[in-house]
């Protein structure tokens, strides 16, 4: 969920209509999946959340300007801005196939670039290239100042010594190693780059080192300046589609704000293209589609006409979709928008007609009753974490751990309700006693790779006098009430008194344990009462 | 008073009231009357209680500070101070300090106090000639060695422990003196009870006295024999404070979430379930969340340490669903266009959405078409726990899977949940984003008190998830759905919708209810719904 910040006032520009704050936060509720995080009426900077992870056009000024543009029928249809073309080249050697195959690029000219300006332009490069980019992996970006490079750029990989240059905020030369190891941008983003064998590297026709993609730019080529007023842009990455989707969004962005766009041709040793390509996705949609999925009746004219302020173009059946989007997979996505353009609070809702007869899980009945009975009994029911403190759990073959914890409290998940309960007495030993606490819950514990999962029941109860009859007592109460058979086997278990410890056995099968909790695990938890426990499998309770 | 009030108050005593009452018209002090009564004394200070709540005794309670000796002030007791020792073995003839030490067996710091002490109260002075350090007696020390130092005389006399209030001023300073030196002088504080009787009190003794036994308790001999007949009942002061009993509760947000599934299950929603430890498969992949999707790194999930991978995984349709995520399984759709890993579908988590269970739901073979379902589970997400994030929390969501329903349905169902849960009818639904859903909305309510919230989130589920799931169960022949299987897409740039006109609509819900439940409960930090501590629980309302 990209955050970003831009003025207001530059905003309002873009869109070409004048809006107060209020007025801008509910047309991003009823149409952007987005909100207003803050307003800064000082600087004028608006703060927004987009909720969207797969539209990175929207994380920018210009993009939210164009989609509003669209929405509030200031602008109608496709929005395009026209490529020259021009002499730029970059040629890509095969060397680049094994770590980051494709590259897009184009020149951009005619506009002083200004402090804001550059902030922006940094903001959305982040943003596309962390998030959608999955962190520069998929695809990264490289702003440079145009007139220091000479044409045509060579995109190659090269071995990792046999390349130095001077990395922005550096003012040594490194090789491409030192650089990944040396130059934070290299400690955070080399991890891309493992296993390969020779790196990628952008020289222009002098041999000038212009960056390192996906690390690091060149500090004597690779710096956008305020006040420069002509650019060079790149993407490169592993997935083609995303590399050109940065190229679009950018374009657009440089064109609307008055620059010429100058396409590039990327050439490979096997084809050629010219980048922005300006290709767009067709795809079929139909007012039948539309009908099946939003319920809206529309006719082929209206429908065309939400779909122009979508931004969309129509041919025939089928919706154009700009090149500035590539998160359209299926004609569901299409119809979406049209519904959003429609306004969803234009939408009449609808009942479900069906008839279907609802009912809990098999168990609920069931449980639901021993909880009953057992509060009868004047237990207060507990209700705790599944996940647990490892080191509160008895055996550590069974436990299963999570891997990547981020705190010893909540380290595993529990295999008995036992040691949150007696949790509970450890924080209470200044309350009224007797204490008398229970939980029914889900438990789970592996046997070697099998995974297995049961509702369990606990009682402990803590006073003075809290013995193994008692908790017997309600033992036998709790199986009585199901007209169950059972029988005590003296057991041992690390919790309870050495010959006070029983397993509970019914239908020769053994269901749980009940004793009388060790003074060893009481001092453990700092308990100062004595207590009884009983634990109870549900699932194996049930199936007798 | 009148005779007859005095009679009846007599009549009402306790058993205890009786033992305690003549011995405090005696004693003053509680602790000679426990000893005198024979009593223990919890007893007698209910007892105690219970009559003065009557008038007839009054109870006072002095803190006092007790004076004893610590282990030092009992060696000095008995065998002197080192000072007293120091001027003792000079009494007769000035002594060279090697002579004292040995003499007065005394350390080095005892000499050196010794002498400061000594020195401070002129009783002893150097002996300017001699060849070693050598003091001598002084005439005022003389007088101090034969009555005595005054510290020495206080420990060596008084009787402890004695309380510092029955001290004299001189004593008292003494005592201030000794605090200084180690473990001579101990202090305790300590409650003093006594008691004793008012007027009213001593009438009523008079009665007691002379009044006829009376019976306390009715047991069963006196039944059966009819000896009742003749017995006189003790009357009971029924205003006396009780011990307090806590009653067995359910625990109010568990109790919640029975209600909410009673909720649902009135709508006809049937409930559906899956285990807690789940498969990357279950939870993400079967939703078409693609596996480079931010929300399925490390930082959002659990992962399982050992075992690492499910070995249960239904192999055809993981090949589905691997063919849904690299060309959309013949649903029109693109798909996500990567590489599935099938090790990764594999991958055991710690589930972190209910969803998982509608996956795991749709592709079952007992799905029913028309079918309303929902599940309330467990869910586990990386965060850090604050007052409004947990590592565990539950969900409640759902699914609905009927022919023929739209977008339209969806915003009826979210209005209907809006009426539930917030008695409101005053609804926003506005369009939102799930990576498992298309068109998808957010649904605020406005809350009578809460004001607008957050209610729940919905959409329909993406025809590249149905189709793999359902398309299971429905080659087992139990679906009414015409199913056509669709040609592949040939141009990579256009999308054709038709093939997606066979799967049936499903619409998938989820409602954020802890916020609900947490307004409901009075709570303002969400770490409170699975407290433990008990006065809380103890004391919480039953809602």
């Amino acid at each position: 969920m990209p955050t970003i910040t831009f003025s207001f006032k530059d905003f309002q520009q873009l869109l070409g209509k004048k809006l107060t704050v209020p007025e801008f936060e509910d047309l991003l509720v009823l149409y952007a999946k987005a909100e207003v995080e803050k307003y800064d009426k000082a600087s004028d900077e608006v703060t927004l959340k987009l909720d969207d992870t797969n539209l990175p056009y929207l994380w920018c000024p210009e993009g939210l300007a164009r989609f509003f543009r669209g929405m509030l029928g200031i602008s109608k249809g496709m929005q395009k801005f026209k490529a020259k073309s021009s002499g730029y080249k970059v040629t890509v050697e095969d060397s680049v196939k094994a770590v980051r195959p494709f590259i897009t690029a184009f020149v951009a000219k005619g506009r002083k670039i200004d402090d804001y300006l550059l902030k922006q332009l940094i903001q959305i490069q982040e943003k596309f290239c962390e998030s959608y980019g999955r962190r520069r992996q998929k695809t990264s970006i490289g702003l440079y100042a145009y007139g220091k490079i000479s044409f045509p750029v060579h995109y190659r990989a090269v071995e990792p010594s046999s390349a130095k240059f001077v990395p922005l905020g550096f003012d040594h030369p490194m090789d491409l190693n030192q650089v990944l190891k040396m130059h934070p941008k290299g400690q955070q983003y080399a991890w891309i780059l493992k296993g390969a064998s020779k790196y990628p590297l952008l020289q222009d026709n002098k041999g000038e080192i212009l960056s390192f993609p996906p690390i690091i730019n060149s500090s004597t080529t690779g710096r956008l300046k305020t006040g420069d007023s002509e650019l060079l842009f790149e993407a490169t990455g592993t997935d083609e589609e995303s590399v050109s989707l940065a190229a679009s969004i950018f374009a657009h962005n440089l064109a609307e704000r008055g620059f010429e766009i100058f396409s590039a041709t990327i050439s490979y040793k096997a084809k050629s293209e010219t980048t922005p390509s300006g290709k767009t996705l067709k795809i079929s949609i139909t007012p039948e589609f539309i009908e099946k999925v939003t319920g809206l009746k529309l006719s082929a004219a209206e429908a065309r006409q939400l779909l122009a302020k979508a931004g969309y173009e129509c041919a025939g059946n089928q919706a154009i979709v700009p090149d500035y989007r590539a998160d359209i997979m299926h004609s569901v996505d299409v119809a979406e928008d049209v519904a959003i353009a429609f306004g969803y609070d234009n939408i009449k809702d609808e009942p479900l007609k069906s008839y279907t007869i609802g009912m809990p899980l098999a168990a609920v009945q069931k449980v639901n009753n021993l909880r009953k009975a057992v509060v009868a009994m004047g237990f207060q029911e507990i209700f705790s974490h599944i996940l647990t403190d490892k080191s509160s759990l008895i055996g550590s073959a069974e436990i299963i751990e999570l891997e990547n914890y981020m705190s010893e409290t909540y380290s595993a998940v529990r295999n008995s309700l036992l040691p949150q309960l007696l949790d509970v007495l450890s924080r209470n030993k200044h309350t009224d006693y007797p204490q008398k606490v229970f939980e029914e819950g889900t438990v789970s514990a592996r046997n070697g790779s099998k995974i297995m999962e049961w509702h369990s029941l606990a009682l402990v109860s803590a006073h003075s006098k809290a013995d193994f009859t008692e908790q017997k007592q309600h033992l036998s109460a709790i199986l009585g009430s199901l007209g169950a058979q059972f029988a005590i086997k003296p057991t041992e278990h690390a919790a309870f008194i050495k010959g006070r410890a029983g397993s509970i056995i019914v239908d020769n099968e053994t269901i749980g344990v009940i004793g009388e909790i060790s003074p060893a695990v009481l001092s453990k938890f700092g308990i100062e009462m004595p207590a009884t426990a009983l634990e109870l499998n549900l699932n194996l309770l049930f199936q007798q | 008073m009148t005779t007859e009030k005095t009679a009846e108050i007599a009549a009402s005593l306790h058993r205890l009231e009786r033992a305690v009452l003549p011995h405090i018209s005696k004693l003053s002090s509680v602790e000679d009357v426990v000893v005198a009564a024979r009593m223990q004394e919890v007893e007698v200070l209910r007892a105690l209680q219970w009559l003065q709540n009557k008038g007839l005794a009054k109870l006072t309670e002095k803190i006092e500070e007790i004076i004893r000796l610590g282990e030092n002030g009992k060696n000095y007791a008995k065998s002197l101070l080192p000072e007293a020792r120091f001027l003792n073995s000079i009494a007769n003839k000035p002594q060279a300090l090697a002579e004292i030490k040995k003499a007065a067996n005394l350390s080095d710091e005892e000499m050196g106090a010794s002498i400061g002490a000594l020195m401070r109260i002129k009783a002893i002075e150097p002996v300017a000639a001699a060849a070693e350090k050598t003091f001598k007696i002084t005439e005022s020390g003389r007088q101090i060695a034969k009555s005595g130092l005054r510290a020495q005389r206080f420990l060596s006399g008084q009787n402890f422990p004695v309380g510092i209030n029955n001290l004299s001023g001189e004593e008292k300073n003494i005592v201030t003196e000794l605090k200084k030196r180690k473990d001579v002088i101990k202090e305790d504080v300590v409650k003093k009870r006594t008691a004793f009787l008012t007027e009213l009190g001593k009438e009523v003794l008079k009665k007691a006295a002379s009044a006829a036994e009376t019976v306390d308790r009715l047991t069963p001999e006196m039944l059966i024999t009819g000896r009742w007949k003749e017995a006189a009942f003790r009357s009971y002061d029924l205003t006396a404070p009780v011990p307090r009993v806590f009653f067995g509760k359910l625990q109010p947000y568990r109790e919640f979430l029975e209600e909410v599934r009673e909720k649902f299950v009135s709508m006809g929603f049937e409930e559906m379930t899956g285990p807690i430890v789940e498969s990357e498969f279950w939870n993400m992949d079967a939703l078409f969340m693609p596996q480079f999707h931010s929300a399925r790194d490390i930082h959002d999930v659990y992962y399982v340490k050992e075992p690492k991978y499910a070995t249960d995984l239904p192999r055809q349709l993981v090949k589905k669903v691997k063919a849904a995520h690299e060309n959309g399984f013949g649903t029109g759709s693109k798909g996500w266009r990567y590489e599935f890993s099938e090790e990764k579908t594999a991958r055991l988590i710690m589930r972190s959405q209910t969803t998982a269970c509608s996956s795991r739901k749709l592709a079952s073979t007992d799905l029913k078409i028309p079918g309303k379902y929902f599940a309330i589970g467990r869910c586990f997400r990386y965060d850090v726990i604050d007052t409004k994030h947990l590592a565990d929390f539950n969900q409640v969501e759902g699914i609905v899977v009927e022919e023929n329903l739209s977008l339209r349905h969806l915003i009826g169902l979210l209005k209907l949940f809006a009426k539930e849960f917030c008695n409101t009818d005053k609804v926003k639904v506005v369009p939102s984003y799930f990576p498992f859903t298309e068109p998808s909305a957010s649904l605020y309510a406005k809350h009578p008190e809460l004001g607008w919230m957050e209610l729940g989130g919905a959409g329909i589920f993406r025809p590249e998830m149905v189709k793999p799931l359902v398309g299971s169960h429905m080659q087992i022949g139990r679906s009414p759905i015409q199913h056509r299987q669709q040609p592949m897409r040939i141009d990579p740039r256009s999308i054709a919708h038709s093939a997606s006109s066979g799967i049936v609509p499903v619409i998938a819900w989820g409602i954020g209810i802890d916020r609900v439940a947490m307004f409901k409960l009075g709570l303002n930090d969400i770490r409170e719904l699975f407290s433990h501590d008990l006065n809380f629980l103890r004391n919480a309302k039953v809602v």
